[in-house]
């Protein structure tokens, strides 16, 4: 009954235009991702020059996605871990034997 | 008589069809190019001779012919009888609606704020005067206008 | 030197070409010279929209292809006398025609016309492409759905990509009615989303359908809704500052009882 009340004062709550909304939002995301792949070749390249202070990468088969799943969207990064360095650079520059 | 059929097989993505064989040939005017189907916006026929639709010319359809035109259907579109400057030309259709009407180097609309008076009946377009008009057509008639060009050429080989 | 204005929305079917029409027949009655291009070539439609579709004899690509001077393409229009049509051609598609053909034709009309609107064919593809490189200016239409928001949104990263100046919203077929129930996305949704400037906002209006039914463009009529936001719109591109009519004002008697017992 009170829901019919807000129906008929236009107080519907679950009005369709924020789901309209919503759904452009999320969508919009991807979009405009999928727009700039210069935007995933450059976090590519600052991912691989970080990751290889830590581990030995397959640049080649590494792979920066956004997935969309449910209701969020989510980066992806598929890297292969050809080997973990013994050795590694800390934050000040001193070499750390494992 | 010298006439030659030619007939569409009906390929839905051709957009312009011309015969550059047939316009080398001299006296290829009289060939008539057979048109078995409907021609829909953005298709247009041209021939050096006669074309007969067997269907309907809509809207954005353009056939175009060194001779004359004739509709078996309804006249919506572009026509251009006579292209090549044959004023002789003619435009017959079974309902004459054409967006735009043109023989030889005449060009008709039907007129602005005006409902076109749709008479429901064959119609023939030819230049009289320098101007196309339009009137009913009358079997028989056909003797005068489509054939004209072949009986004077007769009649100045025999005369 | 005349301003040349790309009108495009990605989305078909959204109001570019009724949008062009109105706009440049505004502009007109506003005793400005203008042109407008349909660029839709294979699917020309601002001819029959303008009610001039049985004076075409030659067209845009009769013109870039050298088979006539681009005079005799340009239709003058039968009501205004400083409004022309260069028409597409509808026998042939998008390919036809070439960016470079297109910069020159309009770099040709810019001299003589103080407006030059362009029809954009829906996509993003060669039409597109060709449409908005010789413009300087664009307008994006867009409904208020979500289909063509996100379409729009698209069209206005092209168009910033291509270096254009900042493209401006007109957002059409708006339902004051519906935004009021909350059923419809209202202007400052889609301004916040799309984050570009807007022009103006066109009502849903049934005199649309009348108007393109009789090929008169609805600007021309004083009671048209739509054809007042036309009007509107046409004088902001004459760069005059005109007030945005205030569409979510609810006047409707359920708004008014809304207010009255206080929930609006």
């Amino acid at each position: 009954m009170l829901e019919f009340l807000l129906r008929i004062f236009g107080r519907d709550t679950t009005a369709s235009k924020k789901v309209a909304k919503e759904r452009l939002r999320l969508v919009l995301v991807h979009d405009r991702a999928g727009v700039s792949p210069h935007l995933l070749e450059a976090l590519k390249n600052d991912l691989i020059s970080v990751i290889s202070e830590y581990l030995d990468i397959d640049t080649q088969g590494l792979e920066v996605t956004l997935s969309h799943e449910n209701d969020s969207v989510a980066l992806v990064a598929n890297i292969p871990i050809l080997r973990v360095k013994r050795t590694f650079k800390t934050g000040a520059e001193t070499s750390v034997k494992a | 008589m010298l006439s030659s059929t030619g007939s569409d097989t009906g390929a839905g993505t051709r957009q312009g069809i011309t015969f550059p064989a047939a316009r080398e040939k001299p006296g290829a005017d009289n060939h008539t190019f057979l048109v078995c189907r409907t021609v829909r916006s953005g298709q247009r026929f041209e021939y050096p001779g006669n074309v007969v639709v067997m269907g309907d010319v809509h809207p954005g359809g353009e056939i175009v012919a060194s001779g004359h035109v004739i509709v078996m259907g309804t006249l919506r579109g572009v026509v251009h009888a006579g292209a090549e400057g044959d004023e002789k030309a003619v435009v017959m259709a079974f309902r004459l609606q054409p967006t735009q009407l043109r023989i030889a180097g005449y060009i008709t609309r039907a007129p602005d704020n005006e409902a076109q008076d749709i008479t429901g009946e064959p119609e023939i377009a030819r230049v009289q005067d320098e101007a196309v008009v339009i009137e009913k057509y009358q079997p028989g008639g056909e003797k005068r206008w489509l054939n004209r060009t072949m009986f004077e050429e007769e009649e100045e080989q025999n005369g | 030197m005349g301003e040349v204005i790309v009108i495009t929305s990605g989305k078909g079917g959204v109001g570019k070409t009724t949008t062009t029409a109105n706009l440049g027949t505004g502009l007109a009655s506003l005793g400005k010279k203008v042109v407008l291009v349909d660029t839709d070539i294979g699917l020309r439609n601002l001819d029959v929209v303008m009610g001039l579709e049985n004076r075409i004899v030659y067209d845009l690509l009769d013109v870039v292809e050298g088979r006539c001077r681009l005079k005799q393409a340009l239709i003058k229009d039968k009501r205004l006398e400083n409004l022309y049509l260069l028409p597409a051609n509808q026998t042939r598609d998008k390919t036809a025609v070439s960016r470079q053909q297109m910069v020159d034709l309009m770099a040709q009309l810019r001299e003589e016309y103080e407006f030059v609107l362009i029809d954009c064919p829906a996509g993003i593809e060669m039409g597109f492409k060709n449409a908005i490189a010789g413009a300087e200016k664009a307008l994006v239409v867009t409904t208020p759905e979500v289909a063509a928001v996100r379409d729009a949104d698209r069209i206005i990263g092209l168009l910033e990509a291509a270096e254009m100046e900042a493209p401006r919203l007109i957002i059409n077929r708006l339902r004051p009615d519906m935004v009021r129930k909350g059923d419809m996305m209202d202007i400052e949704d889609m301004l916040e989303i799309l984050a570009i400037d807007l022009i103006g906002v066109v009502p849903e209006d049934e005199y649309i359908v009348i108007s393109t039914n009789r090929g008169e463009p609805a600007v021309l009529d004083k009671h048209s809704r739509a054809g007042q936001a036309y009007r509107n719109i046409a004088r902001r591109l004459t760069g005059e500052e005109v007030p945005f009519l205030n569409w979510d004002a609810g006047n409707g008697i359920m708004a008014r009882l809304r207010r009255l017992i206080g929930l609006g």
